[in-house]
């Protein structure tokens, strides 16, 4: 069903509506007034609700100029811990790095008192902030906007940022992309790029001669300083011509590689906004984003690659007044297809309908961006389908559990299965353990690969369902786990046995959005033990139970001692809040035997060494 | 006599439109005293109520930077999204008009009940503001007596040049009772008017008031020239127009991209948006006449967009003064009646250039072009009309699913436990067969179904009648009845009480909550009157609150309450007699209760029921 709304191009009415609002031009007016009269600074303004920071385009990268060489990873320069959500990484994936200088240039810009005190003022005045600026300014203004996000995220403030740059040069690798995407900050970063300007692609090319980049950006800064002043850094043509050549030539081997290989140091960041003199498009892809790049720097030149970077103010006029007017369609060629117009409108809008070898590609472009953006949703339906379907497998385990735990032997389930015999009803659970366990990890590896929207782990039902999954099923593999053996192979469950899907389960289980009080006193016994991790806490105290008989040494005898009194305690109080379920209390259930003999061995009082007297009043369990 | 389709299956006599038409602009020039005028005509089948319209600010934005309000549900208690129970929002300003001097005025009253009785069709009227408090004395009259007496001749609302009056549940709501076509407004494609509630005031505010004075029929103007201010006007209320349209259009297209949600934090959105029939006039004596809500708010914000930005000026003045070009403009329309009825919005040819042979797509393609559609507006159109056909689908998707739906597996099971002397909820609660087993399967299996049904509901993904059809109502209250006890018998079996609190307020899932309004809507019962499915839950909370020290005594009120409306529920036949079986859970409860207290309830009168004394 939702494939039918897919049978429209949206990217060009996206950039319409993005146009016909208020932000553009104002950041716009800010970024240019920012570049005249607050060169290597930045201003701040108030306009309605929403306040703007503005970072001037006029900016000097530390002692190094913009070499692409200069990538850092962001944990290790991240003194003051102001990025803390990024520093999360998946395994197997390569650390969040960043352009040096450009970080720097932020950190030394930070950390001024004049800095802290205005965005202070404007965090107090407004309810949404609008980071911006052109240039090098725009990627101050995206490291800033990361430091805002990760800032709001730690004091769980409502305050919204945006953070729109125009023509801004890339800023890291693609886990900086990939961790804002799993922070679900993605819609919170727009960038303009003009149809051929070379800044935001620079970086794309590595060798790139220092003194060429020295000279242009003395002609951006001057140019930005006040039009006329450009013609006093003009650059040789010659010159030009190189870095055209040069940084196409980058960009078609990487857009080339495509979605197999990322051999680009840098990645793209957020949607970007393409405009040209005929309108503009919104795309968020970043493999289309790059090609796009690449296939639009094609239809120009080496002067308009360059002049290109100091025209924002004149897209920006243009695309906003573009509600005016019909945008009448030259063309009477319209295709019938509802999605084939409205690429040819995208066309239209970047000023390439007619040009063939281009339009082809971008056209290609446009498709996988439209269908990567509508895979999460359809994913998260596809989903919901299926948890019907294994809904059935946990009931039976739940079937299984009231079973265990009314039958004669007095184990409860985690014994039961601990100690099951090849019956058809223990191997039953085990295979619909497996089964349960398969379609969450499942889950969990769509959301790291950004296959599920981005709210999927703050829905109600998903949050719910899976923290009853835990409660129920974890102890089961707990008990698969030390009936085979796993914790003389590799270690306790605990620290070496727990699948991370648990660990994520826990994770969004404390994130969930608690409605008002929720300490009710409980009456009974929970119907699930609310630590899932109970049983290999016990299996633990077992083991230090076992020990303590054997051990000598006083010292290694007080730790054991000090873990077991811990876990007596910890394990007490849930039982007192009735946070456990009447599995746990039964007569013959590890934590029940467990118990009694801890009790004997307590009861025995030569037993105890005189250094601890603490132990030895201890309380005893009656 | 000529007459206007303006739907399938519905016609206006032109006469009638024009008379309105007049009457709703004589309206404005009456002194100032009136607040409705009256036209009757002898012999005639209808009656005409017109209202005149408002001229300054706080006429129009009163608070808000829309102007919106919640809408009174005394007076409208139909406008609302029943199972997600969202009220709909109405300009506040319309509103307290309405309320003030129409809803409040007797002799209204007595002139709208008489001419109901003489069985006359009223046909409400009114130009600009004036339309918008037509419209609520339509949606009033409708509320208060078409919905309770079919024999009521039906209203007709006629609105010329009217704002927009109420949020997308206003229109959600009025098309799921069935009562959007009884609207017919009609709007002049330069005309500004229907637009300006597009544009909050902030963005308008040094303009609007020479423009509402310049627009104002009783002000004394110095000069017909148009106010300096036009233009900039303008230009403000057609950006936030486009806003408005081309966020909807992303949305209706499918546009996943992130910064559409971010940016609705940074700018704030009209929540109007259209209801009924609109009949767009060209300006060159045609007529495009469409009722998709969706469509039309594309039309709006379309239709008036330049052929080129040179003419600027000048259309402001014309947007101006088409304000009042109404009368003279239908008078050219109905003299050769050229007419487009949109209502499909099949066949949409994209160019303007199309090149078909069809007849039919050619009429359109020329209606179109007269509204200056260019192909990204027509795409809007299509993308409105697939929404739509994306409802339908859906809703015959979970139709489908009627057959999942039937509940044959659980009432053969409240059967089989009721023949074994258990009701099923007690039989439930214990699970000790499988039978109760594969009856929480099947309770699993139905909660999935349902709750997607739910999901689409909250998104509107389903078409805006589908809260008003009987079948539906009827499975949700049979679902709701039979299945929602084994609800609460798992709550109460895993003592979730204990973490969440009480099942009804705290516990009790979404599906069963829209099903009970659903009905209570559809009989028009107070809300909260059909709570007949939460008897055990009401129980299994007063049995844990008796069994405290204190006993009955503190809960008496409630303990007699519940045995009050048990006892109802059980002779009205919607809650069975199981619940008194020997050892349910509310009965066991029951006895124990001391024996005086038991002499005096008014449970052991049921029939059937037997107190054997402990």
């Amino acid at each position: 069903m939702e494939t039918e709304t897919s049978s429209f191009e949206t990217s060009e009415m996206l950039s319409t509506f993005l146009a016909s609002t208020p932000l553009l031009s104002e950041s716009w007016r800010l970024c240019n007034i920012s570049n005249t009269s607050t060169p290597r600074g930045f201003l701040t303004e108030q306009i309605g609700d929403v306040g703007y920071i503005a970072f001037s385009g006029i900016q000097t990268v530390g002692n190094s100029e913009p070499s692409c060489r200069n990538l850092v990873p962001l944990m290790e320069s991240d003194g003051n811990a102001l990025f803390i959500p990024l520093h999360r990484l998946n395994e197997g994936e390569e650390p969040v790095m960043v352009h040096a200088g450009l970080l720097q240039l932020f950190l030394s810009m930070h950390s001024s008192t004049s800095f802290q005190n205005q965005m202070l003022a404007l965090m107090e005045k407004s309810k949404p902030i609008v980071i911006t600026g052109h240039s090098l300014g725009g990627t101050v203004a995206t490291l800033c906007t990361l430091w805002l996000l990760s800032y709001f995220q730690s004091v769980s403030s409502p305050l919204q940022v945006l953070c729109i740059t125009f023509g801004s040069p890339m800023l890291g690798n693609e886990s900086l992309s990939k961790a804002v995407l799993r922070e679900r900050w993605g819609g919170n970063f727009c960038n303009v790029v003009s149809k051929h300007d070379i800044m935001p692609r620079m970086l794309f090319a590595p060798e790139a001669s220092f003194t060429q980049l020295h000279f242009l950006l003395q002609y951006w800064h001057l140019s930005m300083n006040c039009p006329r002043f450009g013609m006093l850094a003009q650059l040789h043509d010659e010159d030009k011509a190189e870095l055209f050549r040069l940084v196409l030539c980058h960009l078609e081997v990487i857009a080339q590689a495509g979605e197999e290989v990322a051999k680009s140091l840098f990645w793209p960041l957020g949607s970007y906004l393409f405009c040209s003199e005929e309108g503009a498009i919104c795309v968020d892809n970043a493999v289309s984003v790059i090609k796009m790049m690449h296939l639009l720097l094609m239809t120009g030149s080496p002067y308009s690659c360059v002049e290109d970077h100091l025209k924002y103010g004149d897209y920006v006029e243009k695309v906003s007044l573009q509600y005016l007017n019909q945008g009448s369609f030259m063309q009477a060629d319209i295709p019938e297809s509802s999605y084939e117009s409205g690429v040819a409108i995208s066309l239209q809008s970047l000023g390439i309908y007619s040009q063939e070898k281009v339009a082809k590609p971008v056209k290609d472009c446009l498709k996988t961006a439209r269908r990567m953006g509508l895979r999460p949703n359809l994913n998260a339906a596809k989903l919901a389908v299926s948890l019907a379907k294994i809904n059935p497998y946990r009931a039976q385990i739940e079937w299984y559990k009231a079973s265990c735990d009314e039958s004669d032997d007095h184990m409860g389930y985690y014994d039961c299965f601990k100690l099951r015999d090849n019956s058809k009803k223990g191997s039953k659970v085990n295979l619909n353990r497996h089964k349960l366990a398969a379609f969450w990890n499942n889950v969990i590896k769509m959301l790291d690969n950004n296959e599920l929207p981005y709210d999927f782990n703050r829905r109600a039902k998903w949050v719910n369902t899976s923290q009853f999954y835990k409660l129920l099923v974890e102890p089961l593999d707990i008990a698969e786990y030390y009936r085979t053996g796993m914790h003389r192979v590799k270690g306790h469950y605990l620290k070496h046995g727990r699948e991370r899907r648990y660990e994520i389960f826990d994770r969004w289980w404390r994130e969930r959005k608690v409605s008002v009080d929720e300490n009710n006193k409980r009456s009974k016994l929970a119907s699930l033990t609310q630590d899932s991790c109970f049983w290999a806490r016990v299996e633990e105290a077992r083991e230090w139970l076992d020990n303590i008989r054997s051990e000598r040494d006083p010292r290694k005898l007080a730790f054991l001692w000090e873990n077991i009194d811990a876990f007596e305690k910890y394990a007490r109080k849930l039982v007192d809040n009735m946070e456990v379920s009447r599995d746990v209390l039964l007569k013959n259930s590890s934590y029940n035997l467990w118990v009694e003999e801890w009790s004997k061995l307590k009861s025995q009082p030569k037993k105890f060494s005189p250094q601890f007297p603490d132990y030895v009043n201890g309380e005893v369990i009656p | 006599m000529a007459s206007l389709k303006v739907g399938e299956n519905k016609e206006i006599n032109t006469n009638l439109i024009q008379k309105a038409c007049s009457l709703a602009v004589k309206a404005h020039s009456k002194s100032s005293q009136k607040s409705y005028i009256l036209e009757k005509t002898r012999g005639s089948s209808y009656v005409i109520f017109s209202f005149p319209g408002y001229w300054s600010e706080n006429d129009w934005y009163d608070g808000e930077p829309f102007g919106e309000t919640k809408i009174n549900l005394d007076l409208f208690p139909s406008l609302k999204s029943i199972g997600v129970d969202e009220h709909a929002k109405v300009n506040k300003a319309f509103l307290q008009r309405f309320v003030d001097k129409i809803s409040r005025n007797r002799d209204f009253r007595n002139e709208v009940e008489k001419a109901k009785n003489e069985k006359k069709q009223i046909v409400f009227t009114g130009h600009s503001t004036g339309g918008s408090v037509a419209t609520l004395a339509t949606i009033w009259f409708l509320e208060k007596y078409w919905r309770s007496d079919a024999s009521t001749a039906s209203p007709l609302c006629l609105t010329f040049g009217c704002p927009l009056t109420g949020n997308h549940i206003f229109s959600h709501a009025l098309r799921r009772e069935k009562w959007a076509p009884y609207f017919i407004h009609f709007v002049m494609r330069y005309d500004i008017v229907p637009q300006i509630l597009l544009a909050p005031i902030s963005s308008i505010k040094h303009e609007f008031q020479p423009i509402l004075q310049f627009l104002n029929p009783k002000s004394t103007r110095a000069s017909t020239n148009t106010p300096s201010e036009a233009s900039n006007f303008y230009t403000n209320v057609m950006k936030n127009a486009s806003s408005v349209a081309s966020h909807a259009a992303c949305k209706l297209m499918g546009n996943t991209n992130l910064v559409l949600e971010t940016m609705t934090n940074f700018i704030a959105l009209s929540p109007y948006k259209p209801f009924g029939t609109f009949v767009f006039c060209t300006g060159n004596r045609k007529l495009v006449i469409l009722s998709n809500p969706d469509a039309i708010l594309q039309l709006l914000s379309y239709s008036s967009q330049l052929d080129n930005e040179a003419e600027c000026p000048d259309v402001a003045q014309r947007r101006l003064q088409q304000h009042f070009g109404y009368g003279n403009e239908l008078k050219d329309c109905f003299n050769k009646l050229d007419a487009v009825l949109l209502e499909s919005l099949e066949k949409l040819p994209l160019s303007a250039d199309s090149t078909t042979t069809s007849s039919d797509i050619t009429t359109i393609n020329v209606a179109l072009k007269d509204l200056g559609l260019s192909t990204r507006a027509r795409l809007c159109l299509c993308a409105a009309r697939e929404l739509e056909k994306r409802k339908i689908g859906n809703k015959n998707s979970i139709d489908l699913k009627k057959a999942d739906i039937l509940m044959k597996y659980l009432e053969d099971y409240k059967l089989s436990c009721w023949r074994e002397g258990l009701g099923y909820y007690d039989a439930f609660k214990i699970q000790k067969s499988t039978e109760d087993f594969e009856a929480n399967v099947k309770r699993l299996e139905l909660a999935g179904i349902w709750d997607e049904i739910i999901e689409m509901l909250k998104r509107y993904d389903l078409p805006d009648a589908f809260e008003g059809e009987k079948e539906w109502i009827d499975l949700g209250t049979k679902y709701r009845r039979l299945v929602e006890p084994l609800d609460i018998a798992n709550f109460y079996r895993h003592l979730k009480n204990d973490v969440s609190g009480p099942y009804t307020e705290r516990g009790r899932p979404t599906r069963y909550r829209c099903t009970q309004r659903w009905l209570e809507h559809a009989q028009r019962l107070p809300a909260g009157s059909c709570g007949e499915s939460c008897f055990w839950a009401d129980v299994e909370e007063l049995r844990i609150k008796t069994n405290s020290k204190e006993g009955l005594a503190p809960f008496k009120d409630k303990v007699l309450q519940l045995e009050e409306q048990a006892k109802k529920w059980i002779n009205d036949k919607v809650l069975d007699k199981d619940v008194l079986s020997e050892d349910s859970t509310f009965v066991v409860w029951w006895k124990k209760q001391p024996e005086s207290y038991k002499l005096a309830s008014c449970i052991k009168d049921i029939e059937g029921f037997k107190i054997t004394s402990v």
